[in-house]
């Protein structure tokens, strides 16, 4: 039967109708895909109704079975719709937007929210009756895998959306949606030999087929993926200095041009100011209220570290309309509608397209408004990031998300939470897991391990006896019967593994936020710091708090928040090469580039300005110091390696010890012997040839494993987060997550553990398909070697980038000994 | 490596003790036995050739001072008795000519009974010899005629390098007030300590200890 002429859809547009609505052209298709049968994707911009492309096709689903669906039940009929969604205040407002329509179209259904806040009450009420709708997070999806009984919850369920499905994909959150989705697959299947619809809603970006492979991976069931054909409009404005000599060459703070940003504020109802890091956000309060004194009591900072109170409060207040400006950060990248927010600014490089345009679509939320974002530069070659974003943006030149695969820690935390349920029957277990998108390429030895890491312990040559933690009961399943560990690991399911947190209070009472521990380790009482645009005197640490007073002292540190660095994408890096084509021969419209011109003469004058298909070298002589600049502009992850990798091979041509520094656009090498360098070297050092070998040769890949086995031993159950403020009990059970790492590396080599944090330094840390990309795209091109006499517009600020490395090939005895003659001893 | 302290010549092992030769004495700290086992029962995958690797670095040690008595300022037992302790009880039969005193430390929770059926005297809060006090937390010394030698923190040092560098060792630590002993089992974690400018630390690299 045709989508309009069925019952259900009758009703919801009937419903629509007498709303003065009617629905939009993907929204309908959403709905006939989905009444055929199909799984899918649904991509549409943010403000067009993608909740109702899919929410509705139930509804009309529903209305076209029997009237016993939707009326009075005798009989629980159980959840018919599973709701993903990655944040707990979009599942507020989705709620609420559901239970309004089922009370429109006057029916009996319920719509429950699982996620960390729900109480118990509410959980024991869901498990007697399971409302129709449930809006739940990953984290709580498993959390129920955890339950006894749970097939029975999804008797009569016909679908699965994961809401933000881009956000989720690149990450290990993403690998936890896939396990429960072969689970709750599989238990459908079981029950009813029917294949259960998968849904996404994504924003764009530059994989869409992939992300629909990954959710629904399954190759003999129908999926397809449903694009609106709608465009929201973004107008972008650079914040341009009245002249090219006030903008720094070098810095990210962008102070210098707040004073331009006053009259957009004073215009706009309400601004959101995003700035990169929490630190920068802290100065920028500041700045602003020196420079407009008027603000108080109207603008406000919100970032991760600031209290979930005052963060609740602080939205409730943009939502109100009583804000005139927010000063955030990626906090405010997602989340719900802000109604009165017309104007967003971004200070410094967004990094990428994507998060660019996210930000902006946070200002002009409804369907045909339009989104405003200002672009304010940091520094002078920033002006050329800007006309590179409009373009990028204006071509939908959207980055991919790559999602995770392999992730062992996820998978043995998974195997976990089965057995703590009603335990797991490992062959068809495996024919699941395998069958997802993160784990097909599994080899069956490799999930040996996984079985072995969480019943014997691991491989025998070990020897882990008195090992407890799932064993097999006499029907053959794979169960955990200590109530501790199940316990524990309850406590802990989940992926997202945060740096070691105290909460800051005020000697008087309240909380102000959250603090690294590392940071507060450091103060002395009497030091002062900012936090939540507050200047804050530290008096002393109890009770795993930090008790702060406050001051009028005038000075204090910002501290510097861990994090926070992204690179620069590769779409943004490939338009921005071409930027620099455009800036000298005034091939463009782009007035940031006009701006930008007189530098690009001085550094033409001096050097030169490499094209897209040249490779800039500069090597500057200052003092008694040689430096080597190279511009592949891949963003600073892949200069980190590339600058050791180069370091390495000069190394291996004469002995030398390097500096090294990066930033998004190139590095440095610096030494206080001249550095061999000519076309020929230059080819041969940017060689992708034997590539994996020389870069294990260069970086201390073992530190960087080291640091990332951290979050692998916490999601693998190794290491217990402790909770900010909670006491940790079974200190007898707890040891660091590098000490781990060690036990491990001596004497259990074969820990797979062990090799996951390896795979994700090359292939994340590292992004070694990107550099691998970087290095060929050089081979083909012309490499410009020039001798400048001082340093560049470009060079600059590399030069000023405090962050720095050594490299040298010295053995670990005499490094030592070298370090120790320059050691500065202090604790942490 | 050798010190004079106290008057009293010291050896430090870079197999993390010290040795007393005018005493024959062999000191240690935070053994941690059992700590590995009972990790495992806790659901926690830690490989047992741990404990064994322990052993191995304390019979080596035994082998080369040939002491007469070896002295573990606290944290000899990690936890309760458990197979890794069974397997002490095996190794230590072979060395019955040495004696094995404890210094009680806030992990060491065997019953009595328990440590005489090992053969471990037991002192506590402290055991004292010479110019020296071995306890295992030192603050807890109120003399101040002797200098305590101490365990329980588990001390690190950190070097750093320019450019970033930076490496932890396990040290010992001679400060003006009292020492303190680096943990024994490589099983166990690192605390900086805060130090002072007259204070001596000697690190423990792979290879050798070295001042700082």
């Amino acid at each position: 039967m045709e989508l309009e002429q069925t019952k259900g859809y009758k009703k919801i547009n009937a419903w629509l109708k007498s709303g003065k609505r009617q629905p939009f052209v993907f929204q309908k298709e959403a709905w006939r895909y989905y009444l055929e049968g199909y799984s899918g994707i649904v991509n549409a911009p943010t403000g067009f109704g993608k909740t109702f492309s899919l929410f509705l096709a139930i509804l009309i689903e529903a209305f076209n079975e029997e009237e016993s669906a939707v009326k009075k039940k005798k009989t629980k009929q159980g959840t018919r719709l599973i709701w993903i969604t990655p944040l707990r205040s979009l599942a507020k407002d989705i709620g609420r937007a559901m239970a309004e329509t089922f009370e429109a179209l006057n029916m009996d259904w319920k719509v429950g929210v699982r996620n960390g806040d729900t109480t118990q009450a509410e959980k024991a009420k869901q498990k007697r009756t399971m409302p129709e709708v449930l809006l739940i997070t990953p984290e709580s999806l498993h959390l129920m895998l955890a339950q006894k009984e749970t097939p029975e919850i999804f008797k009569n369920l016909k679908c699965i959306v994961a809401d933000e499905w881009h956000e989720l994909l690149g990450s290990k959150r993403g690998v936890l949606v896939e396990l429960a989705l072969s689970r709750i697959k599989g238990i459908v299947k079981e029950n009813r030999d029917e294949d259960l619809r998968i849904w996404g809603i994504s924003a764009t970006i530059g994989n869409l087929e992939e992300a629909l492979e990954v959710l629904q991976p399954l190759t003999n069931v129908k999926k397809t993926i449903v694009k609106a054909d709608l465009q929201k409009k973004t107008i972008i404005t650079s914040v341009l200095p009245d002249t090219i000599e006030t903008l720094p060459w070098a810095g990210h703070m962008g102070l210098k041009l707040a004073y331009k940003l006053l009259p957009i504020i004073e215009k706009s109802k309400t601004t959101l100011l995003f700035t990169n890091t929490r630190g920068q956000s802290e100065l920028w309060y500041q700045h602003l209220l020196n420079l407009e004194p008027d603000l108080a009591g109207l603008i406000a900072i919100h970032h991760g570290s600031i209290d979930f109170e005052l963060r609740n409060w602080i939205e409730d207040a943009i939502h109100k309309g009583s804000l005139k400006v927010v000063i955030c950060t990626s906090s405010l990248d997602l989340g719900v509608d802000f109604k009165p927010v017309d104007t967003v600014v971004q200070v410094g490089s967004p990094k990428g397209v994507a998060r660019f345009l996210q930000r902006a679509g946070r200002s002009g939320h409804s369907p045909h408004d339009t989104s405003q974002i200002y672009f304010l530069p940091t520094h002078a070659l920033e002006l050329v990031e800007a006309a590179a974003i409009k373009e990028a943006a204006a071509a939908n030149n959207i980055e991919t998300r790559e999602p995770f695969i392999l992730c062992y820690d996820v998978l043995v935390q998974y195997l976990v939470t089965l057995a703590i349920g009603d335990g797991f029957d490992d062959h068809k277990i495996y024919r699941e897991v395998s069958a997802t998108h993160a784990f097909k390429e599994m080899l069956p030895e490799e999930w040996g391990w996984c079985l072995q890491f969480i019943t014997t312990g691991g491989s025998t040559l070990g020897a882990y006896d008195e090992f407890q933690k799932v064993s097999k009961d006499e029907d053959g399943l794979w169960k955990v019967t200590n109530r501790q560990v199940a316990m524990r690991h309850r406590l802990h399911i989940g992926v997202i593994v945060s740096d070691a947190m105290m909460k800051v209070k005020f000697l008087s009472g309240g909380y102000i936020g959250m603090m690294e521990e590392y940071f507060i380790s450091r103060l002395n009482p009497g030091d002062c710091f900012t936090l939540a645009g507050r200047i804050l005197e530290f008096v002393q640490v109890k009770d795993m708090t930090a008790i702060v007073k406050k001051t009028k002292k005038k000075s204090a540190v910002t501290p510097s928040w861990n994090g926070g660095r992204l690179p620069l994408s590769a779409n943004l890096g490939a338009v921005l090469r071409k930027k620099y084509n455009e800036t000298l021969n005034k091939t463009h419209n782009d007035i940031e580039l006009d701006a930008v011109y007189p530098l690009f003469l001085l550094q033409q004058k001096i050097s030169h300005v490499p094209t897209d298909t040249e490779l800039l070298i500069e090597l500057i002589k200052n003092k008694n110091e040689y430096h080597l600049f190279a511009y592949p502009f891949e963003g600073r992850l892949v200069h980190e390696v590339l600058a050791a990798l180069v370091a390495y091979r000069l190394g291996k041509l004469l002995p030398i010890t390097f500096s090294i520094a990066m930033n998004d656009y190139g590095f440095e090498l610096m030494s206080e012997t001249e550095i061999p360098m000519d076309d020929s070297i230059a080819y041969d050092v940017f060689s992708p040839e034997n590539l994996e070998q020389d870069i294990a040769q260069s970086i201390n890949a073992t530190e960087m494993a080291r640091r990332k086995f951290r979050d692998i031993a916490c999601i693998a159950g190794l290491v217990f987060q402790g909770f900010p403020g909670k006491f940790v009990a079974n200190r007898h059970l707890q040891a660091s997550a590098g000490l781990f790492f060690n036990v491990f590396a001596d004497y259990d080599k074969h820990n797979l553990l062990l090799r996951q944090a390896y795979d994700e330094v090359f292939h994340y840390q590292l992004e070694e398909p990107r550099l691998v990309a970087a290095l060929q795209r050089i081979q083909q091109s012309r490499i410009v070697i020039t001798n400048p006499r001082s340093f560049t517009p470009l060079s600059f600020p590399i030069k000023v980038d405090s962050m720095r490395e050594t490299m040298s090939s010295e053995a670990l005895e005499q490094r030592i000994e070298r370090m120790k003659a320059e050691a500065t001893r202090f604790s942490d | 490596m050798k010190i004079t302290t106290h008057d009293t010549e010291i050896i430090l092992d870079k197999d993390r003790a010290i040795y007393l030769p005018a005493h024959r004495l062999l000191v240690l700290s935070d053994l941690h036995l059992g700590k590995s086992a009972h990790f495992r029962r806790g659901g926690l995958p830690v490989p047992s050739c741990i404990a064994q690797a322990d052993l191995l670095r304390l019979t080596n040690l035994l082998e080369l001072y040939t002491p007469e008595t070896l002295l573990i300022t606290g944290d000899m037992f990690h936890h309760g008795l458990n197979s890794d302790i069974e397997e002490f009880a095996q190794w230590k039969q072979q060395y019955s000519a040495v004696k094995f005193v404890l210094v009680k430390g806030n992990h060491d929770l065997l019953k009595d009974a328990d440590y005489k059926k090992l053969g471990i005297e037991v002192h506590e809060p402290s055991y004292c010899l010479g110019p020296f006090c071995f306890i295992h937390d030192a603050p807890k010394y109120d003399g101040a005629e002797l200098y305590p030698i101490s365990g329980h923190i588990h001390p690190g040092v950190t070097l750093t390098g320019a450019a970033r560098q930076r490496m932890k060792f396990p040290c010992f630590y001679f400060g003006a007030k009292y020492a303190v002993l680096p943990a024994f089992s490589v099983f166990t974690g690192l605390a900086n300590l805060p130090m002072s400018k007259n204070d001596r630390v000697f690190a423990i690299t792979p290879g050798k200890v070295m001042e700082v």
